[in-house]
């Protein structure tokens, strides 16, 4: 019952988020289109390119559907409401969403294509630069909550969410995040304007489906996972626990997938410099904070 | 099927895993397939230590290896000739001496299995939060020595790799 209410709200998720990603591309809101949208592709051919590394390509996209659902079996979206509450649950995030990087490898090498293959070792590039800012941030924050688990994580905010208690880390973490999930500013591997769609380029038909939906379902994953360690999770007042769980990831994801189609792509240099100059000393010091503070503030 | 039966079960299938993903490692012509394979066959250690219960080394191991394999990956592609084994490049050499030497190797392991002394099997397994804090005292306490000289080779040879790419004073990148 748990994991088809799971199920179900992950549906509601992938769909509402391609519906906000198609309005903050194009500019209009319509819940049908990404309907109407994955219908076409199931019905259009699905393409295999010439000398391609056939397993790679075709299980790119489903291991990086799957990686992204890994991660969202860690996730509450109340008490109880969980697929599965592991004593790891934080560290567990990260090592399910490590395989987005193995997933992109191949889908840049799989197919044959320049642009693919530029597309996956960029990420790979773009990956060095963000695994510590996801890794040191999650750090802060199971030290807080005295453990991994992610329902203690939730339970260890009820008198302050870690937004206010380590901002620090919550930055941090929100741009690690959007680097993971390659969005704007940081979607080098699919960089529409230079890489015409990078990793993507070579996949038609159903199989672009997956990758796409894959994609979606780890926008939401790494959104619950800001929920859960910054937000709060299912806490508020008045509603439900499942509705603010709800409201609170749709709103994490959806500021993710509108704020950086305001900035220029950044380059693949700038970002590592940044994320190894700034990201990971400041990172040093959110732990450093969060240290201080759980010895000198009684519980 | 009692817990313990199935325990074994998955422990096999797994372990069958780990030796079939390391024997493509050899047989296929690709780099970054041999790399994603040796990946493939870590991630299913892993998977051992899942289903043995030590759930965060378990976690650490799938974590690790993933990004660890995938930088080996580029490595490989950068430094061979024929990284997508167009040329059906042959990935075993010195046959004869990698025999004996995998063979000394596997004799050793097989002795230090067969002949250490274990000490008596744990009872009861740890809950998994108590494994976490008992390896963290573990590394922090006892071990620190050993865990924090790996640490600092570690730095050192990133210090090292990166003198190495950084390009010489006057010399700018084309």
């Amino acid at each position: 019952m748990t994991v088809l209410a799971i199920i179900a709200a992950l549906l509601a998720g992938v769909w509402l988020l391609a519906a906000i990603e198609g309005w903050a591309a194009h500019g209009r809101f319509s819940l049908i289109r990404p309907l109407a949208a994955a219908l076409a592709l199931l019905g259009r051919e699905s393409i295999v390119p010439r000398k391609a590394d056939r397993l790679f390509f075709e299980v790119a996209p489903v291991l990086l559907l799957v990686a992204g659902l890994l991660a969202v079996a860690v996730i509450p979206l109340a008490p109880g409401l969980i697929v599965v509450d592991l004593a790891t649950g934080a560290l567990f995030v990260n090592a399910a969403l490590a395989y987005v990087l193995v997933a992109l490898i191949m889908a840049g090498w799989g197919p044959d294509g320049a642009y693919a293959m530029i597309g996956g070792w960029r990420f790979l590039g773009q990956f060095i630069g963000y695994s510590m800012l996801v890794v040191m941030p999650i750090t802060a924050v199971a030290m807080r909550a005295e453990s991994l688990s992610t329902v203690e994580i939730v339970a260890s905010q009820a008198d302050l969410w870690n937004i206010a208690y380590q901002p620090l880390g919550f930055v941090l973490f929100v741009i690690a995040a959007m680097a993971l999930a390659w969005l704007p500013p940081f979607d080098l591997p699919a960089a529409e304007g230079d890489l015409a769609g990078g990793i993507e380029a070579e996949y038609a038909g159903a199989r672009l489906l997956v990758l796409r939906l894959a994609r979606m379902v780890i926008v939401l994953a790494l959104a619950g996972a800001v929920t859960t360690f910054y937000l709060g999770g299912w806490l508020g007042p008045w509603l439900p626990s499942w509705a603010w769980s709800g409201l609170k990831t749709l709103a994490v994801a959806s500021a993710m997938l509108m704020l950086g189609r305001h900035l220029p792509r950044i380059r693949e240099a700038r970002f590592l410099e940044l994320c190894w100059k700034a990201g990971v000393p400041l990172a040093l010091v959110n732990i450093f904070l969060v240290g201080v503070i759980a010895l000198v503030v009684p519980t | 099927m009692s817990g313990s039966a199935a325990e074994t079960l998955f422990l096999v299938f797994f372990g069958a895993a780990a030796v079939w993903f390391g024997i493509v490692v050899f047989r296929t012509h690709s780099m970054v397939r041999s790399a994603i394979a040796l990946l493939f066959a870590q991630t299913a250690v892993g998977a051992m230590f899942l289903v043995m219960q030590a759930e965060f080394l378990g976690v650490l191991q799938i974590m690790m290896m993933a990004s660890e394999m995938s930088i080996m990956a580029i490595f490989m592609v950068m430094f061979m000739m024929d990284p997508g084994g167009l040329g059906a490049m042959e990935m075993t050499h010195q046959k004869r001496l990698s025999l004996k030497a995998g063979g000394a190797g596997f004799a050793f392991a097989l002795g230090v299995i067969l002949l250490g002394g274990w000490g008596p099997a744990a009872q009861e397994v740890p809950a998994a939060a108590a494994q976490t804090a008992a390896l963290g005292r573990e590394l922090l306490g006892r071990s620190m020595f050993v865990f924090e000289s790996a640490g600092l080779t570690i730095l050192t040879a990133m210090i090292a790799a990166t003198m190495v790419a950084i390009a010489p004073q006057g010399e700018k990148e084309g």
